[in-house]
């Protein structure tokens, strides 16, 4: 008998839920609207917050590299004549960054050698001048580009069957260099030349040096297997780098690992920036939306103050009676978080595309925690119909107050 | 009557209209801030990419090749050209002066130093180190009479100094070899981190570098061979400058008998990310479209312009820093808009559920004013006047409340709020009002198809 009631008075309870619900169509369209639009944005601005911090730091990459990996006190010139170097099969033992990335990377060994410029390969070709520069073996370990620059000549064609070089604006200009012309050069009686295949503009001090193959400097130097340098993209937030140079240092005793603090330090205050920057507009904006949003519902709300009269007059509780709103409220908030949500994350994915190029990940925890959020505020929103817990029902249907 | 029906209507419910009203300003807030924001912070973190230090570096055009290995130049210091320290006040004359955030001429001199000896007279050790001769919170003096303070300390701010950078004076004194000349401001220097540990000094202490060209470095009291200096700082950049010693440019001028002269210049300046048009060689432009890129502060028509001003310089554009930043700044600007649309879409839909709402419940009274013989077009245009207005009060504090809000944000994440600004007020007005009529104008088509007579039998 007990359990009867009570089951009649649960499948009342949501029978009077569907009813709340159904009753006035558009009246329910304006609330899964406000709600809806709430969970959406909240979803994408939680999506692409996520995102977006994680794209950042790759972006950061454009700077080039932040690491260097040198010979032990390679700064004391004293030392020996000959230049403090490393073993390269460094480039290749280089550990994995936290997620399995790779760290792009470039080997480089540096040495001086007096050349002489030719106009191009042909019998009739003109001397253009000589002197000292650094020529600079070159290895990378990935596809990414480690330095930043700017080819001159970007319509170039192909050399075969020759070793090419790529020279710096600098040493280009200097000995009026174009593509196609020849470079020779005389090391501790070793001769090579190589054909220019393209002129770089750097800004900096790679400007004035003559990339080769690693190969070709290491046989002039007579340093197989040896580079001065290595240089290495790390990416990630600050601390990401931090303890990835630790880790480095910590497998390789032997070699110096020091983070270029022109760039570490330049892009972990940028970074600091940028996150804050996008965490205090999400966070303002989706405490407005939520503020918004629950006031749009409290606006619904209090117009339900004839039914509740009515079911005050027909003996229901203040408590049962509230329950009955907020467990519409809830029902609510979850069908317009649910859809919501779901258009929020659709949307992040098309802006993830439209800001960095490549669609957001959509995470999978964003979507239950926009959806609770939504219910909250749905509920929170109903909450101002306790005050209608002084309604007299009599007044109500006077058509008064 | 018009007037009087929309004042009633607000008396009579005025916590209905406050709710609505809050709903507005909120949304309205949300708006406000993330624009002002938006539109502030192109200008905010150009000038935080600014701690990558020089963008810019300005060579003499006609020097010989720089033959730089691990930040030592090993070119002999009489090789090359220089060029004249007096043109640089000209940088601050050309058209994006006020872009040009800090400047520092660099000249190089390669020698060997020593600290003091314990004794007078005794052999001390020599240690090979590069004297860098530059500008520390130097006073420029502009053409138009103001002063201009910048230095390596602005260009390289990634620089961390324990005690303070060598003063400068303001003209060079013969220096003799007594005590009192050693404390000249000229006479100051700061080391670098790895040179001051190899050398075993710290700040106060005195140095030696050796001055006469050539000679092997020999220990012995001689002011023609050795130019003194005292530690002010101790500088840490984690780079080839911390073998080094950062001298007054002055003073390595006089060392190496080249005055006036420098060899390098690196320019910190602000600049507009790089497109595509910014990227064409300036010479196959026609008239217009030079103007166009000139009148832009891409980094490339800065160089173009220093250029102009200092004869025979090479300016070129650091591209590991000028490309990353554009890059950046492109995508966190595009970033910024979309989170400002988000919150305007946001913003817009709860303010048109809000008001939408506003107009259900007044069925009865639309259907008694069409009773008593109003047209769609009057109660359509009554409700329109009434959400209008509660637009207008609520954006307007909506406004306010946003300002403040960017204020914060703008305060606590770059030390600098946005100034409030005309556009964003009217955008914000305009806003909320389309967003309310909007809302509204669904349900008073509905509206105006009611039928009085159920309305008011409460059917």
């Amino acid at each position: 008998m007990m359990t009867a009631s009570h089951t009649s008075n649960r499948s009342m309870f949501w029978r009077i839920v569907r009813r709340l619900l159904t009753a006035n169509l558009s009246r329910l369209f304006v609330i899964l609207l406000a709600l809806g639009a709430g969970a959406a944005v909240t979803a994408a601005l939680l999506n692409l917050q996520i995102d977006a911090k994680r794209r950042l730091t790759n972006e950061f990459r454009s700077f080039g590299p932040n690491v260097i990996i040198a010979p032990r006190n390679s700064n004391d010139s004293t030392a020996t004549l000959r230049p403090a170097t490393i073993s390269e099969s460094l480039l290749d033992q280089l550990p994995l960054q936290e997620g399995n990335r790779p760290v792009p990377a470039a080997a480089l060994l540096y040495t001086t050698a007096n050349v002489t410029a030719y106009s191009d390969e042909g019998i009739h070709n003109t001397q253009l001048g000589s002197g000292l520069v650094v020529l600079t073996g070159f290895r990378v370990n990935s596809e990414t580009r480690i330095f930043p620059y700017h080819v001159l000549n970007p319509n170039h064609g192909v050399i075969l069957d020759a070793e090419t070089c790529d020279v710096g604006e600098r040493v280009a200009s200097q000995f009026r260099l174009q593509f196609g012309g020849v470079l020779q050069w005389k090391v501790a009686g070793k001769e090579g030349e190589c054909i220019v295949s393209e002129l770089d503009s750097f800004g900096g001090a790679e400007d004035s040096q003559v990339f080769l193959p690693m190969e070709s400097v290491q046989k002039l130097t007579d340093m197989p297997h040896q580079v001065s340098l290595l240089q290495l993209i790390v990416s990630g937030t600050p601390k990401q780098i931090e303890k990835y140079v630790a880790s480095l240092q910590k497998q390789f005793p032997d070699v110096d690992v020091r983070p270029i603090r022109q760039f570490t330090e330049g892009e972990a205050s940028i970074y600091n920036r940028i996150s804050g920057l996008l965490t205090a507009t999400v966070a303002i904006v989706l405490l407005l939306t939520g503020l918004c949003v629950m006031a749009a519902m409290t606006n619904i709300a209090i117009e339900r103050k004839n039914d509740v009269g009515l079911m005050k007059a027909v003996g229901g509780s203040m408590r049962r009676v509230l329950r009955l709103f907020l467990v519409e409220a809830a029902v609510l908030g979850l069908a317009g978080g649910i859809v919501g949500a779901a258009a929020g994350i659709l949307i992040s994915i098309a802006l993830g595309k439209a800001v960095f190029g490549v669609a957001a990940q959509p995470r999978l925890i964003v979507y239950p925690v926009a959806v609770a959020l939504t219910v909250v505020v749905a509920i929170l929103g109903a909450y101002p119909l306790r005050r209608l817990a002084n309604i007299r029902p009599a007044s109500v249907f006077r058509g008064e107050a | 009557m018009f007037f009087r029906l929309v004042a009633d209507s607000f008396a009579r419910r005025p916590r209905r209209k406050l709710l609505t009203g809050a709903a507005l300003a909120l949304g309205m807030a949300v708006a406000t801030a993330a624009l002002s924001v938006s539109l502030d912070v192109g200008d905010r973190l150009a000038h935080e990419f600014r701690s990558l230090g020089a963008n810019l570096v300005v060579t003499p055009q006609a020097d010989s090749l720089p033959l730089e290995i691990g930040g030592v130049d090993y070119r002999p210091v009489n090789a090359g050209a220089y060029l004249p320290e007096a043109d640089l006040p000209k940088l601050k004359t050309i058209f994006w002066h006020n872009n040009i955030i800090a400047f520092a001429p660099i000249l190089e001199f390669n020698t060997g130093v020593m600290a003091r000896p314990e004794k007078l007279g005794a052999p001390g050790k020599v240690i090979k180190a590069k004297l860098i001769g530059t500008w520390a919170s130097y006073p420029v003096k502009l053409s138009d009479g103001t002063i201009f303070t910048t230095g390596i300390e602005k260009t390289n701010p990634w620089f961390q100094l324990k005690g303070r950078w060598f003063g400068h004076a303001a003209d060079a004194n013969p220096r003799g070899n007594d005590l009192v000349s050693m404390l000249l401001p000229q006479d100051q220097c700061v080391l670098g981190e790895k040179l001051a540990a190899q050398m075993g000094v710290g700040t106060g202490a005195l140095i030696y570098a050796n001055i006469s060209n050539g000679d092997e470095l020999k220990a012995y009291w001689n002011a023609e061979a050795y130019g003194v200096c005292r530690i002010t700082g101790i500088v840490s950049t984690g780079g080839d400058e911390d073998s080094a010693v950062f001298l007054p440019l002055a003073r390595v001028q006089q060392f190496t008998h080249q005055p006036g002269v420098y060899r390098k210049l690196y320019v910190s300046a602000l600049t507009k990310p790089e497109d595509d048009f910014a990227r064409r060689d300036p010479k196959t432009m026609n008239a217009d479209e030079f103007e166009r890129w000139s009148c832009s502060p891409y980094v490339s028509s800065i160089a173009y312009s220093i250029k102009q001003v200092l004869p025979g310089a090479d300016v070129r554009v650091v591209r590991r820093v000028a490309e990353g930043e554009g890059r950046i700044l492109t995508r966190v600007r595009a970033l910024l808009w979309l989170v400002t649309a988000a919150a305007l879409l946001a913003a817009a839909l709860a303010v048109g559920a809000s008001s939408a709402a506003s107009v259900i419940e007044r069925r009865t009274e639309i259907g008694l004013m069409k009773a008593l013989g109003a047209g769609s077009g009057i109660v359509g245009f009554l409700l329109a006047a009434e959400q209008l207005l509660l637009a207008f009060v609520g954006g307007g504090i909506g406004y306010s409340i946003g300002i403040i809000l960017a204020r914060l944000v703008g305060e606590k994440i770059f030390g600098a709020a946005p100034e409030p600004s005309l556009i964003v007020f009217l955008v914000i007005l305009a806003l909320a009002a389309g967003v309310t009529l909007l809302g509204s104008a669904l349900p008073l088509r509905r509206a105006s198809r009611y039928e009085p007579a159920p309305i008011l039998r409460g059917e």
